[in-house]
């Protein structure tokens, strides 16, 4: 009777066992679909909403299948501040990573220099249409090592100062011009703020200022310090120079001191973005920001950096575009990239105002409007940003950000010195482990 | 019938749940272990195996260390609090009142919500000038631009505060079914003898709900060790570090960072934390118990 029973359960059994292990190809059934190859091309950002730009994008997709019949590419949109790197590095351990990655030039290392990415270079080599000169220089080298190359520009902007020229005429001040100084930088933020009698802050700022690492590292580079050694092995010597001590002491009066740009406290209570909300009259930020600007119908202007130095000096910020190392199809890969970064797509792609298309020649058709020219003269006065050399930059700038908080909370209680002193050996600590 | 099948039944029975615990449970605690011995990125190839060295340098870290002391304030300030608005409001929702059904299910709700989603309430409900809170401050005459997240020392409040709202219905729930085990003998005879309402709740009420309060004490301070889903939806440890709790510490330092092995000697840390602390609740909580029943 027992023997009966156990043999009675065993067509059950073994329709569980065939559930089991059949299951997780469902999922996968997608890829495995007769003759098709899939591309697979990861990008940050979310749930992908009926923008025009999106509608673009799918446009620009379809006319890549179409030139390569069998070939379907689908997007990954990976969604979440700070999630982008972590979720991909996590595929690329697993073997799961897409063919093609978008590639922040502010997280770029970690992936470069762990084997995430092919080197492109034999496939530049190979492929007698692809001419890197057509690239900005300044950009491509940001994913470069040596000979190898690991990543071709998309899209780019240097960090520029913009105005509102509104509040700029109603003051009567004259715009920024470039090559302007510290001096003139201050001065003209003092004339922009409107600090009433017997009110608690200012009901207009000079100057907007947001403690994001990435939006204000360029003051210290404009008084000639830095944050690391030129190899980006330590912190100590550069961050702690006194060069970057008097940039970030600057930086710390321009809200404290000069009352001429909001106090932490200030912008976080207003929950809003001053600049764009016409408190403030100049802000330090990238390309992007033009698409709020013009949907506002904002009157702005754009201008380099102030310095102190004889050169100016910026940030770029890129996207890339790489083929990873476990790829399944490097070579349609490339293809893409190739179709990506052509004049043609970049052309419609740049034209939302999103940033300067990497390549030169579809740069070069949006020249003549004073906006596209002021951003392109910053690009030769453009560093790439630490993260495209150095892994473990973003913690850094973590410790950076904490260091003016605590600077700024502080009240005047911990000196810029001691914390910069302080956090240059916390800096050397995280990159020596 | 022989023996033989009876086993092999057995273990089909229970196969399920050893395999499920084996792979998700086990084996990963002790692999954890094993990466906890040696200097292990995940990125990288080669593992060097350094002993107790990640745990020595653990001790050194003053992040890890802040990221301790904000767990302890964290659990300090959440675990009484929570427990005592619980007890509180079970006592309330015991009374055989009109609409208290109504009561028990709404003060539940919180419990079955996502966490995700009670984060993205919270956020909305804290933002400065707009938000539920700042507004209502506003209309009474308050203050109503502060950024609760945005503002050290504020921030960690006000996760106390949405943790107490958290927790309540599941400690409100076991609260009520130990309330409801009091025999009502006790309470008469109390009333016979003339005990008034606090001291029938002193003397009677919290003995008899001794051993109840050492599960919701030792389960929500287990909870509270293990604060995480907040904090990263909330204030991502932010403002200053001042809310990055130990576990929100792990998570970047193995999902972020990629060193598995340190994350792996913290996760240990954290479990050594939860047990001592375990262990002395019970202690604490056996005595008083023996003492109150000599009493």
């Amino acid at each position: 009777m027992p023997t009966a029973a156990t043999g009675s359960h065993r067509p059950v059994l073994a329709t569980l066992v065939v559930i089991f292990f059949a299951l997780p190809a469902v999922g996968c059934r997608e890829d495995a679909e007769e003759g098709v190859k899939v591309l697979r091309v990861a990008n940050w950002g979310g749930v992908q909403v009926d923008s025009e730009f999106m509608r673009l994008e799918r446009k620009i997709r379809e006319e890549f299948e179409q030139l390569h019949p069998g070939v379907r590419v689908r997007f990954e949109q990976i969604p979440g501040p700070g999630q982008y790197a972590p979720k991909l590095l996590m595929m690329h351990v697993t073997g799961s990573v897409p063919d093609v990655v978008h590639l922040d030039a502010s997280s770029a290392a970690v992936f470069i220099d762990n084997g995430v990415l092919r080197d492109l270079s034999p496939f530049i080599e190979r492929d007698a249409d692809f001419d890197l000169e057509g690239y900005f220089e300044n950009v491509t080298r940001i994913a470069a090592r040596g000979d190898r190359l690991y990543a071709i520009p998309l899209d780019f902007t240097p960090m520029v100062m913009y105005y509102n020229k509104k509040l700029f005429d109603a003051a009567g001040v004259p715009y920024p011009r470039p090559g302007w100084t510290w001096d003139e930088f201050l001065e003209t933020a003092r004339k922009l703020t409107v600090f009433p009698e017997g009110a608690r802050a200012p009901t207009q700022y000079g100057f907007n200022f947001e403690n994001q690492p990435p939006l204000w590292m360029m003051w210290i580079w404009n008084n000639g310090g830095d944050l690391l050694d030129p190899e980006g092995r330590r912190a100590t010597g550069y961050f702690d120079s006194p060069e970057s001590i008097a940039a970030v002491q600057f930086l710390v009066d321009l809200m404290t001191k000069h009352r001429v740009a909001p106090h932490l406290t200030e912008s976080a209570a207003a929950g809003l973005d001053l600049f764009r909300a016409g408190l403030a009259a100049m802000d330090l930020k990238g390309h992007w920001m033009i698409i709020d600007y013009r949907a506002d119908q904002m009157n702005f202007g754009v201008v380099g950096l102030p310095t102190n130095l004889p050169r100016r000096v910026t940030v770029v910020y890129e996207a890339g575009l790489a083929v990873t190392a476990h790829a399944k199809h490097p070579d349609l890969g490339w293809e893409y990239i190739k179709f990506m970064t052509s004049k043609g797509v970049q052309v419609r792609r740049v034209a939302s105002g999103l940033a300067i298309s990497g390549n030169r020649a579809a740069a070069a058709e949006f020249a003549g409007n004073p906006v596209e020219d002021a951003f392109l003269a910053e690009v030769e006065y453009a560093r790439p940003p630490w993260g495209a050399k150095v892994e473990r930059f973003p913690f850094i700038e973590d410790l950076v950000r904490e260091m003016l908080e605590d600077i700024l909370y502080s009240h005047g209680k911990l000196p810029v010195s001691k914390a910069m002193h302080e956090t240059a050996k916390l800096i050397d600590a995280a990159l020596a482990h | 019938m022989h023996q033989g099948d009876h086993n092999w039944r057995g273990y089909v029975f229970v196969a399920p749940a050893t395999i499920y615990l084996g792979l998700f449970a086990f084996f990963p605690m002790l692999f954890a272990a094993w990466m906890a011995l040696h200097r292990w990125h995940l990125l990288k190839e080669n593992h060097e195996f350094i002993g107790l060295g990640n745990f020595l340098a653990l001790a050194q870290d003053p992040f890890f260390r802040n990221a301790i002391a904000n767990t302890l304030v964290y659990v300090a300030a959440s675990v009484p609090l929570g427990v005592i608005t619980s007890l509180a409001v079970a006592l309330l929702v015991a009374q055989p009142l009109r609409g208290v059904g109504l009561f028990r299910t709404l003060f539940y709700i919180p419990a079955v919500a996502s966490q995700v989603a009670i984060s993205m309430v919270w956020i909305w409900i804290l933002l400065p000038e707009v938000g539920l809170l700042n507004s209502a401050l506003s209309w009474v005459g308050f203050d109503g631009s502060r950024n609760y997240l945005a503002e050290p020392g504020w921030a960690m409040a006000a996760l106390v505060a949405m943790s107490l709202w958290i927790g309540l219905g599941p400690r409100m729930v076991i609260f009520l079914a130990g309330l409801q085990n009091i025999p009502e003998q006790l309470y008469e005879a109390a009333a016979i003898d003339g005990a008034t309402g606090w001291q029938r709740f002193r003397h009677i009420t919290l003995p008899m709900l001794a051993p109840t309060t050492l599960f919701v004490v030792v389960t929500t301070t287990i909870a509270a060790f293990q604060l995480f889903t907040p904090v990263y939806m909330m204030t991502r440890g932010g403002p200053r570090r001042t809310t990055d709790v130990v576990l929100y510490h792990i998570y970047r330092e193995a999902w972020q960072k990629f060193e598995v092995g340190t994350a792996s000697a913290m996760s240990y840390v954290l479990f050594a934390m939860i047990l001592l602390v375990a262990l002395v609740q019970f202690r604490i909580m056996r005595r008083s118990m023996q003492e109150g029943a000599a009493a």
